[in-house]
């Protein structure tokens, strides 16, 4: 249920990146939101590790035949980036406007990074340069992350609402640190 | 959690890997080829883009109809607002005459371009700064449009088809590092192999394997060759807008500025049938006296 209304929303929001240029008055650059929705699954403990790697498989597979890349290029990076935001909300407790603007700054530069990675190896002649407009890209994620992980936030508390009715919830708040083993 | 959860979550993980592995193999194989079920999800997701492509459109349409009469009545208070109703008719008969201006010049590309072509509706572009891909609509009879076709505007060319689903098709734009198109500066007769530069700041391409015997100037237009047997020859491409100093080796270093303008496509042609076969003489390749064909 949960990983349902979570990629139905990653669609919603894919399509929207896909053609929010149209409205943007600078047409080279949109907002990482598929990466947001990871992020999102990655830090927070209401969502096992392996479900949180299926869900940014299938967000980046989506954005792969939203975007026209080669498929597997972003469901590859998303899957790290995951992994990624898991191993830091072990160590971060990733809540408030500020850090949840600045950790989205940072994955993004740093999915930008594999992305031009991953794309130097499917099509060499595009090389590893590129990276330009990263940290343009990274600042408009960090910038709508607040709004789109307090969307998600949202959706998780109905969805353990809903379970609590019928005696399912599980976890703490979300973006709780998992206790370090 | 016990060590038989940790490893069957360590498997799921390792699974999502390995098949997103697997996918990059297959579509570093066959860059065009999809299966059933991209094409299942491209069907979910093209009707999604184009409804929201239209009113993406629809609100910036009205938004500029906004600023417009805002401006208007700052400007002028004593306006009835018969004069109002007046100049938003204009601006809208305006907006009208704009896009008939764009089809008919689309039409007009259509009526001289030397190969057979079909109009397509821009549905999203650039999603992701890595990779220059526009989704165009296309409405037409399914299996009109394959991988490899060629695409323009007025303007000039704009790339060639990528992949194909449905009435939907992926342009892979010039701009992009992937995409290679067999060019010539009819000014100098050189020839080389446009390529474009992934996230610049600009949309920009360069000309590579362009020979030092034939010196480029900025300004220069860019054409298509021919050669290769997918573009017609003596497509606008584009201008030089850069000639890079201090290269070494045989070949110059420049960059091109596309004709296209990629932030505002809308409509395009994709050319279905084969142009004529390129002339292949050395002399037929300086065309200083014609220049580049400009559809317009």
């Amino acid at each position: 249920m949960r990983s349902a209304i979570t990629l139905f929303v990653a669609y919603l929001l894919l399509i929207l990146q896909s053609t929010v240029l149209e409205l943007a008055p600078m047409h080279m650059v949109a907002p990482s939101l598929g990466l947001l929705v990871v992020l999102h699954v990655g830090l927070s403990s209401k969502w096992t590790i392996s479900s949180a790697a299926v869900v940014a498989f299938a967000t980046g597979y989506l954005f792969d035949l939203t975007s026209g890349a080669p498929q597997g290029v972003h469901a590859f990076v998303f899957v790290l980036m995951a992994l990624f935001a898991r191993a830091l909300s072990t160590r971060l407790a990733v809540q408030g406007i500020v850090l949840s603007a600045a950790t989205a700054f940072v994955a993004s530069l740093l999915a930008s990074a594999l992305i031009v990675i991953v794309r130097a190896q499917v099509a060499p002649e595009g090389g590893y340069g590129g990276l330009r407009l990263a940290p343009l890209e990274a600042l408009l994620t960090g910038i709508f992350a607040p709004v789109v992980l307090g969307l998600f936030r949202r959706i998780d508390g109905k969805v353990d609402s809903a379970r609590s009715r019928v005696g399912l919830a599980r976890g703490a708040h979300s973006f709780d640190p998992i206790p370090r083993r | 959690m016990g060590p038989g959860k940790r490893l069957r979550e360590a498997a799921v993980v390792g699974g999502t890997l390995l098949l997103a592995i697997i996918a990059l193999r297959m579509s570093a194989k066959n860059p065009g080829d999809m299966s059933a079920l991209d094409r299942g999800i491209l069907r979910l997701v093209v009707p999604a883009q184009s409804a929201m492509s239209f009113i993406a459109r629809a609100i910036t349409g009205v938004a500029g109809h906004y600023v417009e009469l805002t401006h208007v009545r700052s400007e002028n208070e004593a306006l009835t607002q018969e004069n109002q109703k007046l100049r938003a008719e204009l601006t809208e008969m305006r907006r009208l005459a704009e896009e008939s201006g764009r089809y008919q010049r689309l039409l007009g590309l259509r009526d001289v371009t030397p190969a057979e072509t079909i109009a397509a509706r821009v549905i999203a572009v650039d999603a992701s700064p890595y990779f220059r891909v526009a989704r165009v609509d296309i409405d037409h009879g399914e299996g009109a449009v394959r991988h490899g076709m060629p695409v323009l505007t007025p303007d000039g060319v704009v790339g060639r088809v990528n992949r194909v689903s449905g009435k939907s098709s992926d342009i892979l734009l010039l701009v992009d590092p992937r995409s290679a198109i067999d060019v010539v500066i009819p000014r100098t007769g050189g020839r080389g192999i446009l390529r474009g530069k992934a996230a610049e700041n600009a949309y920009r391409c360069s000309v590579e394997y362009l020979a030092r015997g034939e010196p480029a100037k900025v300004g220069d237009a860019v054409v298509t060759s021919g050669l290769g047997g997918t573009f017609p020859r003596n497509l606008a491409v584009g201008h030089i807008t850069r000639v890079i100093p201090g290269a070494v080796g045989l070949y110059q270093d420049v960059e091109v500025t596309p004709d296209v303008d990629f932030a505002r496509l809308s409509e395009v042609l994709v050319v279905v049938a084969p142009p004529p076969a390129p002339d292949t003489d050395p002399a037929a390749r300086r065309l200083p006296a014609r220049g580049p064909m400009v559809y317009r």
